[in-house]
């Protein structure tokens, strides 16, 4: 490459370096019909999981729930999906297979077992969730 | 200047000059609004027109429409068979007139609008100027097929190829075409940007009149959009089955 080539090249080197440097600088629902539950009317509910499912488009969740009217039976919940679920502060280790736990329900209108996770009720009596209507 | 550097100079003048319209383009680009990031429902003020509580306005359905929409109604009411339930996502314009509820996140280039709309991980691009195609190129979806152009420092998007729907809140048929336009409304006091859209839909088929109305968004600051795994379960049930058929311990979550 003689001289001049060099410089050239050079000015040429040191505008497209200028272009790039400038380039740089500038280019700086509801799933759900929510009918059946009853939200205005939450119960607490305690009981063992056997089942959980946290997952989208909503929360499934198996308890084994006794009382004095129906006796012992296994009972389903439905929640929010695992992300609004998140958004509530409700997490998967909350609700883990063979654990006791007390939860807030809307409950089915109609009286049938079952119901809509509202909330989860700590051990100190905290609850966690605020739910107001199914996504 | 010799031979020698003027034959240089005419082999890279042109790609200077390609690359001198990019970076123009670019810095151009520079000056648009930039709606990228993650935005939830508008709560500024609350009532206000697309913001919280946003219902969307009532749609003047024709009487084909309306058959369609009550058959869908008699066969799904009381029950939770719906398209959310199954995994599907809503479509236009419920996907974009539902967001915020769950967020939803914008990339953009100056190129191509991504909207991700975080409930059932809807997805749409939205391709800006000479990006954009001829619609009748693509396969009708429920999200339709997207261009846009700018109109100073608004977003004019215009959908079409979408498919006909019962199963949305704003029931339509093939042949509805939307025209959103994007701007940046007036922030919250204390500086939180504020994204607007207003949407026209015209159905020549199921509308007697243009669906009209305006959605608000405010931005969302270092918030991570959700990934919506929806049809994961489905496939463990199936998976399930195989290994219990097969007396199989199952291992996978």
């Amino acid at each position: 490459m003689d001289n001049e080539t060099g410089k050239t090249m050079k000015l040429i080197i040191k505008f497209i370096a200028l272009l790039t440097l400038t380039s740089a600088t500038t280019t700086a629902l509801g799933h759900h019909s929510a009918a059946q539950f009853d939200f205005r009317n939450t119960v607490l509910i305690a009981g063992t999981v056997q089942e959980v499912r946290f997952a989208n488009p909503h929360l499934r969740l198996i308890l084994e729930v006794t009382d004095e009217a129906r006796g012992t039976r296994d009972i389903e919940y439905e929640g929010h999906s695992r992300n609004n679920m998140r958004r509530q502060g409700l997490m998967p280790d909350m609700f883990t297979v063979g654990d006791q736990v007390t939860i807030r329900i809307a409950p089915m209108r109609n009286g049938d077992d079952g119901g809509y996770v509202t909330a989860l009720r700590t051990p100190d009596g905290e609850e966690i969730g605020r739910v107001t209507g199914a996504d | 200047m010799s031979l020698k550097s003027l034959a240089i100079i005419r082999v890279i003048a042109p790609a200077l000059f390609i690359s001198s319209a990019f970076f123009s383009a670019l810095s151009m680009a520079a000056d648009l609004p930039d709606f990228s990031g993650a935005w939830t429902t508008y709560r500024g003020n609350p009532g206000a027109p697309g913001g919280a509580f946003f219902m969307g306005p009532e749609l003047k359905l024709t009487e084909a429409a309306e058959k369609a929409r009550q058959d869908f109604i008699s066969v799904t009411e009381g029950t939770n068979h719906g398209a959310g339930n199954s995994c599907v996502g809503s479509g236009m314009p419920g996907s974009m007139l539902g967001s915020g509820g769950y967020p939803m996140e914008i990339l953009q280039r100056p190129e191509q609008l991504f909207v991700i709309y975080e409930a059932h991980n809807e997805i749409r691009r939205i391709y800006i100027g000479e990006e954009a195609d001829d619609a009748s190129n693509y396969f009708p979806e429920r999200n339709g097929y997207s261009s846009a152009h700018w109109d100073g420092d608004r977003l004019i998007v215009q959908t079409s190829r979408l498919k006909t729907q019962v199963d949305s809140r704003y029931p339509h048929s093939n042949e509805a075409t939307i025209r959103e336009e994007y701007y940046f409304d007036e922030p919250l006091a204390d500086g939180t940007p504020v994204l607007a859209a207003d949407l026209v839909m015209t159905d020549p088929l199921w509308l007697e009149e243009p669906l009209i109305t305006t959605k608000r968004w405010q931005a969302l600051d270092n918030y991570h959009v959700l990934t919506y795994e929806c049809t994961e379960p489905l496939w463990l049930d199936e998976m399930e089955g195989l290994y219990e058929e097969a007396g199989l311990e199952m291992i996978q979550e």
